[in-house]
């Protein structure tokens, strides 16, 4: 599909032309709303998947906070097998992303493994940062060792696709930085904050899971600010992105695209497109030159 | 998500609930069916962050209608509205009818009897004859039962009607050829384990964050394996469906 807005929107990422810097984070867009992709998104990017079948947690998996949610889905997904044979309908026209989990570096380096020879599948995203699953998730992002043994094991296993790596905050830095060394292809920064719900009146624990939407977006931004001084791999932001401002502002840090999360539960991507574009017109620029594009007024920035 | 902005035509206090009336000309809706709604700006604030899972009461081509009760700030702010709202419509799985004849049975709990005005309507429309039971905590949510002309009411205090729980209104299930029902999970549980051999669909009240199966977050656990959500394979699921 061809995108016509008087605007430069196409950026590269990893040698993969994208049509606009705008794509799904993933487990974010159900495959009854995949028509808000087309002509909107440069990618497209589905659920996690895992190498078996998880049902996911049980409810209550969300939580309202204000400018945000938490959540606690535990990863729900029919297992790679089911996910290979439904992919089709995630093929849209564009670049197709997909997002992996494993409990274990094995895990993770058989699923990349399965993934080098699918033909349709243009990029793998390890989930290294989802909190929600005991004894896998953030265990795999506790420390640049462990980000750097996985990554590592999924780089020998994926020699020919793109690798992304998906980070959450905490010590994202040095995360970046052993990714990149593990051979990472690009990061995306960052994924949900660990975060807490309680329910004062029944005294207990509401959501215990991650934090997203605009709440989380000036520490994404910092996040992605700071990783890209450290790393020369393109940075994908995350976290919060709700209007087309968010977007430039993820760009000027220095990211090359963006995913949108949750703002897709509240908004239609298209109205984030939309006003990009329109910063865009405004700024007289295309999208490839926000990336890094902070004005240097001043480097005194503590 | 797509969200409509609607212009309200009006907004009426029925005891303890709200009865908001707006024009919606954009798309059918079946009964059961459900809008995520929201006062409008509420994304620009941010807070609440997401729009709230309710009911279609009633449509009639031209009007439609939502009942809710104020429980946080997202139902207040829908409450304060005064010119419009804005609603991603219609949602979800309604009721599938059973047209071949037998008499039905409708039972609401609490602001659960909101989706049963309109499918009343529809088994008048199709010649279903049916009885409605309706179970509130007291006297002032169940005002709303007078929109349901021959309804049998009970109230938990007693107050109107049967006292206790609709199930201790609708003493006999098993004889009607359809159960339809909605209301608070263990009340849907009751129902379940009363109804007869026949049809019985019952449309669950779960916590949602997008209403269009992107979010996960509104799931009900189902005998054939793990979760379903509600908001796209449901809100209304066969009974036998449910692993409760």
């Amino acid at each position: 599909m061809v995108i016509r807005t008087g605007v430069e929107l196409g950026v590269e990422l990893c040698c993969i032309p994208l049509k606009t810097p705008l794509m799904p984070a993933s487990g974010t867009l159900s495959r009854e709303a995949l028509g808000e992709a087309d002509g909107v998104y440069g990618a497209m990017l589905p659920k996690t998947a895992t190498p078996r079948p998880r049902n996911g947690n049980p409810t209550p998996r969300i939580a309202e906070t204000p400018a945000g949610m938490v959540n606690s889905i535990g990863l729900q997904n029919p297992g790679i097998d089911q996910f290979l044979q439904d992919l089709g309908a995630f093929d849209r026209g564009m670049p197709l992303f997909v997002s992996v989990a494993g409990d274990t570096v094995e895990e993770f380096r058989a699923l990349c493994e399965r993934l080098a020879g699918e033909e349709r599948v243009d990029a793998v995203e390890l989930n290294l940062s989802c909190p929600n699953v005991e004894h896998g998730g953030l265990t795999f992002c506790a420390g640049p060792a462990s980000v750097a043994e996985v990554v590592s094991a999924c780089r020998a296993a994926l020699p020919d696709k793109p690798l992304l790596v998906k980070l959450t905050n905490e010590g994202v830095v040095g995360n970046s930085r052993a990714a990149e060394e593990a051979g990472a292809d690009a990061l995306t920064i960052i994924n949900t904050i660990p975060a807490l719900t309680v329910d004062p009146h029944g005294r207990r624990v509401l959501v215990r899971g991650g934090l997203s939407g605009p709440a989380i977006k000036p520490v994404a931004l910092r996040a992605v600010y700071e990783v890209c001084g450290t790393v020369d791999i393109p940075v994908i932001g995350c976290g919060g992105i709700t209007r087309g401002t968010d977007v430039a502002e993820f760009m000027l840090a220095g990211a090359t695209a963006v995913q949108v999360g949750s703002a897709s539960f509240v908004r239609e991507p298209r109205e984030i497109l939309d006003e990009f574009v329109e910063y865009l017109k405004d700024a007289n620029l295309g999208a490839v030159d926000l990336i890094g594009g902070l004005r240097d007024f001043s480097r005194s920035d503590r | 998500m797509k969200f409509y902005n609607v212009p309200i035509e009006d907004r009426e206090e029925v005891g303890g609930y709200t009865l908001l009336r707006y024009r919606w000309r954009e798309l059918p809706v079946e009964a059961g069916q459900f809008v995520m709604a929201r006062a409008v700006g509420q994304p620009y604030s941010f807070d609440p962050f997401l729009a709230r899972p309710l009911s279609f009461y009633d449509y009639d081509g031209e009007v439609a209608s939502l009942l809710f009760e104020v429980r946080g700030n997202g139902t207040a702010l829908l409450d304060n509205a005064t010119e419009s709202i804005e609603v991603s419509a219609p949602l979800g799985r309604g009721f599938r009818i059973d047209a071949s004849g037998g008499r039905a049975a409708l039972l609401g709990g609490g602001i659960g009897v909101a989706p049963l005005k309109v499918l009343g309507r529809r088994l008048d429309e199709i010649g279903v004859n049916h009885d409605v039971f309706l179970g509130f905590a007291d006297a002032a949510t169940a005002r709303i039962s007078t929109d349901f002309p021959g309804a049998t009411v009970s109230t938990i205090d007693g107050s109107v009607g049967v006292p206790g729980t609709v199930l201790d209104a609708a003493m006999d299930l098993e004889g009607y050829a359809a159960v339809y029902a909605c209301g608070p999970n263990p009340m849907l549980a009751a129902v379940k384990r009363a109804a007869g051999s026949g049809v019985c669909q019952l449309s669950v009240e779960e916590r949602m964050g997008c209403g269009n199966g992107s979010c996960n977050g509104c799931v009900v656990p189902v005998r054939e394996r793990g979760y379903v959500r509600s908001c796209v394979e449901g809100p209304v699921f066969e009974a036998e469906a449910l692993a409760w």
